[in-house]
């Protein structure tokens, strides 16, 4: 299956649900609303021709005007390649655990939740993870986080 | 060490004890700077730089310098790597379990003052000498087999040169 194939047949059978989102640096990258998260999910993991059986990775991004959570899938079967991207306001920042789809989206949203402080709801255990056990410095991977000893790295 | 430390108040008493003493003295600290047993703590890349320095190439033994896997037979921590914060209390204990006397080397720009991760990072500890006192600092990113050996050379020549008084306790 060619790229091409492979954008024509997500956008025909997503019903609106993915929408194609050039990046210019992915292969293939759509964008899904939130609140069609685990619809659109479950159709890419489930449906015959998609077959999208294993997640690589998840991804948080902070581009200075809104959260993003990047998703990187591929389908052992078909041997293709997708990836596709959740935009998420700053304040409030929710989305739906996929941990029910994918079981490795586990740990992944477990250190997006750390890191970026968004919240995943249903996930089934949501605790600290990679920072040390009394961290209390908030989520230092947004753009605005600040610590006393945090050194920014001068304009060169 | 309360013993040795007595050694000169007692030997000096008697007639020609002085010798006694000053001997005794460069006994101790010559077969201690030849036997510097080390902690394997090897948290980053230096820690392919040490690997390499204990290989036939670099032969650390011939300092007397053999690894040991537990603090409790160590005389000496070689901090080789990225000292994170989570990391750094366990390094503070291990440096605790330790018998005195015991020394340090911080080995890697990443243990002297952070390193490469000194900008923009919120996990690295900038420098462990904040959290366990330091003998020798070896800069480097990672330090070459020759500034270990060089490092461990100081090292040594400092524990030659430390008097039975200054054997310290804590």
């Amino acid at each position: 299956m060619t790229k091409e194939e492979l954008k024509d047949k997500v956008l025909n059978l997503s019903q609106g649900m993915l929408t194609y989102s050039d990046s210019g640096v992915f292969d293939l990258m759509f964008e899904v609303k939130p609140e069609n998260l685990t619809k659109a999910a479950v159709l890419l993991r489930d449906h015959e021709e998609l077959r999208f059986d294993f997640m690589n990775n998840i991804t948080g991004v902070d581009t200075g005007e809104h959260f993003e959570v990047v998703y990187s899938l591929a389908s052992l079967s078909n041997k293709t390649r997708l990836d596709f991207k959740v935009v998420l306001p700053y304040e409030g920042a929710k989305l739906e655990s996929l941990c029910e789809v994918w079981k490795a989206a586990n740990w992944h949203e477990r250190e997006i939740w750390e890191l970026y402080g968004i919240d995943f709801t249903g996930h089934p255990n949501l605790t600290r993870f990679l920072l040390p056990d009394d961290w209390d410095q908030g989520h230092p991977m947004r753009k605005d986080w600040d610590a006393p000893d945090f050194v920014r790295m001068p304009e060169l | 060490m309360g013993l040795i430390k007595k050694v000169p108040v007692y030997a000096e008493r008697i007639p020609g004890g002085g010798i006694v003493a000053t001997q005794l003295e460069s006994l101790l600290s010559h077969s201690q700077a030849c036997s510097m047993w080390y902690l394997l703590f090897a948290t980053a890349c230096c820690a392919i730089e040490l690997m390499c320095t204990g290989a036939s190439r670099y032969d650390f033994d011939r300092l007397g310098m053999i690894f040991r896997p537990t603090p409790r037979q160590a005389d000496l921590i070689i901090a080789a790597g990225t000292i994170t914060k989570k990391m750094a209390p366990r390094l503070r204990r291990l440096y605790d379990q330790m018998a005195e006397p015991r020394y340090v080397i911080a080995m890697g720009g990443c243990t002297v003052k952070g390193g490469p991760f000194y900008y923009d990072s919120y996990a690295v500890e900038k420098g462990i000498d904040h959290i366990i006192p330091v003998d020798v600092f070896i800069p480097g990113c990672p330090p070459r087999p020759e500034s270990l050996l060089e490092g461990c050379l100081h090292l040594q020549k400092k524990i030659k040169s430390q008097k039975l008084g200054d054997w310290h306790e804590k």
